[in-house]
């Protein structure tokens, strides 16, 4: 937490997942607050992505591991843990995103799409940051409209 | 390969031989992450499986060989067998991710005799189940 607070970071929980505004679109919107929900970063993922975080929030157990559990299936397995994940970065409306492992003498951490970290994240329970950074270059215009949505019952997989 | 009739897509494993042949079905994300890397495609962010391995990479675990190790109820199971610290690790997996890290990774895919051969008989069972009387009508006049 503190060096969180160092590096200009805000620690994030995933609100839900929904589907895009847009008709047939094929992406879905993971909807991430703040604790104090005065900050709100929608990060748009694909429908497979979308649909493996969902199903986590949801407590779905699936009868055979799926991609994000076999992967903390191999990390929790090799001693390794999911310490915390954290969106970096934006650039050209991508965003990065970095996933941190403890275990070994020093921290690993591995570059990743957010909509693969925070699927890992929601299964290993690691903490989700975003540099306050990619908080600040956020246009009001992008979130007001997914702001009005939360806690309507077009949101899905609500925390 | 699209299977037009359960709607998901189908990989074809063959044996060195081409003499044993095992198709597995698979949904479609999983499709595409064995297809781009199977034509070599490059994405500009990595996808779920290029994760995969790259946190392999990056902890210096080593995947050694991914097996195809069980066929019950017309589920496939898979093993996926690691090196990481001079030791060997198998970790439980669908075929379609240990197929799909097994090319990134450049490790050989096997299949376990029992599975083969109990796919032939899978396939006997489902062809017996399948048949109908009105089948059999046109031999016993």
């Amino acid at each position: 937490m503190e060096d969180g607070m160092k590096n200009g970071w805000v620690k994030l929980a995933v609100q839900g997942v929904m589907s895009d505004a847009i008709p047939n679109s094929d992406s879905q919107v993971v909807i991430l607050q703040d604790e104090q929900k005065t900050q709100t970063l929608p990060i748009w993922v694909g429908t497979a992505e979308g649909t493996a975080i969902r199903m986590a929030l949801e407590g779905v157990i699936p009868p055979r591991p799926l991609s994000h559990d076999l992967i903390r299936n191999l990390t929790e397995q090799l001693g390794l843990k999911i310490s915390k994940v954290v969106v970096t970065d934006v650039q050209n409306n991508t965003y990065y995103a970095s996933i941190s492992l403890s275990g070994r003498p020093s921290e690993l951490t591995v570059d990743a799409r957010p909509s693969d970290a925070i699927a890992l994240a929601v299964r290993a329970g690691s903490p989700i940051y975003a540099a306050q950074d990619v908080l600040d270059r956020l246009a009001p215009e992008n979130v007001a409209p997914w702001l009005k949505l939360l806690g309507t019952k077009d949101f899905g997989g609500t925390v | 390969m699209f299977d037009p009739y359960t709607n998901a897509y189908i990989i074809i494993l063959r044996d060195d031989g081409n003499a044993e042949m095992l198709p597995i079905w698979v949904g479609k994300p999983e499709a595409s992450a064995i297809s781009f890397a199977m034509e070599g495609v490059a994405t500009p962010r990595p996808m779920t499986h290029d994760l995969m391995k790259n946190v392999l990479d990056t902890a210096d675990a080593k995947v050694i060989s991914v097996v195809i190790s069980d066929l019950k109820d017309n589920t496939y199971y898979a093993r996926v067998h690691l090196l990481y610290d001079d030791s060997e690790y198998s970790i439980d997996a669908r075929p379609s991710d240990a197929i799909a890290l097994a090319l990134r990774a450049k490790t050989p895919i096997f299949v376990n005799d029992d599975v083969i051969r109990k796919h032939s008989s899978e396939e006997m069972d489902r062809w017996l189940e399948n048949l109908k009387p009105e089948d059999f009508g046109k031999f016993d006049a």
